[in-house]
């Protein structure tokens, strides 16, 4: 549910808010009167900020090389955190020759414990909302990274194929510090810059994934030439992102701040504010069906990224007959294409909706997503060298694009259950990661290469219900919008969440201000409106 | 950018090796000179159920030219005697799947020892390294010529690689300081965690009560 900074304030569980970056800042409100949901006063009123602030202290520009208190350093500290998170969760990837060599593991074990890594993560990213809630979102992140830290090195005992499994599912619980680290950015930047502050923070997090496959052999090839053996170096190997998380996690708590004008718990909560129902924010996530397409989408575009993240690794090793290292390189690329392609895809999406709306969107994220699936099956055809390592290269950011594009989509969904909705789409990937690698991954049925190309033929098939996302204000890919003069109105569409007892309370005002505000999704026609439309980013991703 | 930049010449750095080393790859494993070699091994423990302990035990292998002989047996220069998987250590593991081409078959991919071509009976007692995985092997030797292509072999077990094969137990990796360490830095995350939360919580409370 995203954080209405005029009166709502989200009861556990309902705040994964500005998680999607659809924060508005309306231009001509200024909400002192009505009290402010995150207890924001302090006593000085002429706090200094090193970057300009709006009404509720948060940064207005994004700084990126700059490391100020509190928002740039926020900002760092969290797609760090979650960088090394990715870091773990991947760890054991570009090790496998040398692991399953010493479990005496088999490729459905191997499998398994892929399916496993990402596994955890669907319901720890559902739980962490609540956690930034309760704790806010040093704590969340912190949790995250030191209680996940112990399984992490605890790879030290793993002596076989069940013990190897359960240790990466429970370190696969991190990948939660995604929704911390979005949650982060989102109290600590104003809405109009959000988008393109979340697209950096999650594609520089999910570089982590290309990062280990270089990071671990090198540790590993480091520990050898001490003398230790293969089967104990890649032990001590994960040492490495274990420290860097307990780093992170001590930097975090002593150098972060949770809110711009302090920490949670020294701060005092003022005056009465309204707590939306997460009864009522769950029921409209779930019932609409947007929610679940998009579910399905993410989960074969973070998805099928994830999968690769596991796999690609040893496909070069064992199918090019590479060494470690090498196949280390190759990988890594697939995972450091992120840091451009990723916002590219929320850039694209942006573009497509100011000349054509919501339409341009929805053929965007098609377009984006079935390419890199259609390079996904060439990948798994080459059979030389180069020609691989191009596939991979043009699928990598063709998938990494529509998971920036999805979620130039995913904040218009709704606006009562936008966090949950996006905290849903965030398990959909780890989902569909889990599925792809159990399908095709995980037994002696498929190659491998064979496995990578019938998971592109799944995801061009599974990414055509796009087709099916239709706003009756907008229209969808094949259909114009609604000529009914009530429903084509963005008000109908937003207003339609709540009751007319609700409505009566007025608790639905941030709904009509959003749909006010989200007129630019028409396209070129919204030019015409009087209403001026602020200009809105959307590069919010999970 | 860079990256791509990186990328694109590799590619064609790649590309060239590959087209160099083109004509190399079609080389089959049935067009070597079979049983060419008598190869014997002799572990350091031997009885029903014996599996051998990587690091400590060793075997005792010997190989010499066969009674079959073989035609091509004027090439031969090097021997290079390798630890290779039986069957039933190949099972759901395509890794280490038998090719016949030469270039793709990971059936033997541990080396034990190359030594020059000797018409006598060579032998060597080789300790089994902490590096090799848990598992059922036997040993081959390659008859290998000038330009290092494989000419023949012998191999310890028969062609449908059923007998005298012998059972590994790895190592297992794990060490007592290892161990210790993990725990210490693990007690030490949960006990950080643990104090800055109750710190924070107790600083909270004395504000509160100001």
């Amino acid at each position: 549910m995203a954080h209405n900074h005029s009166n709502e304030d989200g009861s556990i569980g309902t705040s994964l808010h500005g998680v999607t970056a659809r924060e508005q800042v309306f231009s001509f409100s200024v909400q002192e009167d009505v009290p402010s949901s995150q207890a924001v006063r302090t006593n000085d009123p002429t706090a200094k900020f090193a970057l300009p602030v709006d009404s509720e202290h948060r940064a207005k520009v994004f700084k990126p090389l700059s490391f100020a208190k509190p928002h740039m350093r926020a900002f760092h500290l969290g797609w760090i955190s979650f960088f090394t998170c990715f870091i773990s969760t991947f760890a054991a990837a570009p090790l496998v020759p040398v692991i399953r060599d010493n479990l005496d593991l088999t490729k459905t074990d191997i499998g398994n414990a892929g399916v496993a890594s990402v596994s955890g993560a669907i319901f720890s990213r559902l739980a962490m909302g609540a956690v930034c809630d309760l704790l806010g979102a040093r704590y969340g992140t912190a949790f995250s990274l030191m209680l996940t830290a112990p399984a992490v090195f605890s790879m030290s005992f793993v002596a076989d194929a069940g013990s190897y499994l359960a240790v990466r599912f429970m370190i696969g619980f991190c990948l939660a510090t995604f929704v911390s680290c979005q949650y982060w950015t989102s109290v600590m930047f104003t809405g109009k810059i959000i988008g393109l502050v979340n697209g950096c923070a999650g594609g520089w997090g999910d570089m982590g994934g290309g990062v280990t496959q270089l990071l671990m052999p090198m540790v590993f090839h480091v520990i050898k030439l001490t003398g230790a053996t293969p089967f104990t170096a890649w032990r001590f190997a994960f040492f490495i992102p274990g420290i860097l998380q307990i780093v992170m996690g001590i930097l975090v708590l002593t150098l972060g701040q949770d809110l711009p004008d302090g920490n949670l718990s020294t701060l005092q909560k003022s005056g009465q504010v309204s707590k939306d129902k997460f009864s009522k924010v769950f029921w409209f996530a779930v019932k609409n069906y947007r929610t679940w397409i998009l579910f399905m989408l993410y989960g074969f575009s973070m998805g099928v990224e994830l999968t690769i993240n596991n796999v690609i690794s040893g496909y070069f090793y064992d199918r090019f007959n590479l060494t470690l290292h090498t196949a280390g390189i190759i990988a890594a690329s697939f995972g450091m294409a992120n840091f451009f392609a990723r916002p590219f895809g929320g850039y694209a999406s942006d573009v497509a909706a100011r000349l054509f709306g919501m339409r341009g969107r929805l053929w965007i994220l098609w377009i984006l997503q079935t390419v890199g699936a259609l390079f996904c099956i060439w990948l798994g055809r080459a059979s030389s060298l180069p020609i691989a390592i191009l596939a991979m290269m043009l699928f990598s950011m063709g998938t990494q694009a529509a998971c920036g594009a999805l979620f130039g989509v995913a904040p218009f969904v709704s606006r009562r259950s936008l966090g949950l909705i996006s905290g849903l789409t965030g398990a959909g990937g780890n989902f569909g990661s889990g599925v792809t690698q159990l399908l095709f991954f995980s037994s002696s049925r498929f190659s491998t290469a064979e496995g990578l190309s019938l998971m592109g033929v799944m995801a061009v098939v599974c990414s055509l219900p796009v087709a099916f996302i239709h706003f009756p204000q907008w229209g969808s890919m094949f259909l114009r919008p609604s000529q009914d003069g009530e429903k084509s109105k963005e008000e109908h569409y937003y207003g339609a969440e709540w009751t007319e007892e609700e409505k009566s309370l007025g608790l639905h005002e941030g709904s009509i201000k959003f749909a006010e505000n989200s007129r630019s999704e028409r396209g070129r026609k919204a030019m015409l409106a009087d209403i001026p439309t602020p200009e809105t980013g959307s590069l919010a991703h999970v | 950018m860079a990256i791509q930049k990186i990328l694109f010449a590799s590619l064609l750095i790649c590309s060239l090796i590959q087209s160099i080393h083109g004509a190399e790859k079609l080389r089959l494993f049935k067009e070597l000179d079979k049983g060419a070699l008598d190869v014997t091994t002799k572990p350091s423990r031997e009885g029903p159920g014996v599996v051998l302990d990587a690091g400590k035990d060793t075997l005792n292998i010997t190989w010499t030219l066969s009674s079959i002989g073989s035609k091509r047996e004027a090439e031969f220069k090097i021997i290079k005697v390798k630890l290779c998987y039986a069957p039933p250590s190949q099972v759901d593991r395509p890794w280490r799947k038998t090719h016949d081409e030469l270039f793709k078959d990971k059936t033997c991919p541990h080396k034990i020892i190359a030594k020059p071509y000797d018409k006598t009976l060579q032998s060597t007692t080789w300790t089994l390294e902490r590096d090799i995985p848990t598992g059922t092997y036997f040993v081959r030797a390659y008859a290998v010529d000038a330009i290092g292509h494989e000419v023949a072999y012998g191999q310890s077990t028969d062609d449908a690689k059923k007998t005298n094969l012998f059972s590994v137990q790895a190592i297992s990796g794990r060490h007592a300081s290892l161990d210790i360490a993990s725990i210490c830095f693990s007690v030490f995350s949960v006990v950080a965690l643990v104090v800055f939360f109750v710190n924070e919580k107790r600083k909270a409370k004395i504000e509160q009560s100001k």
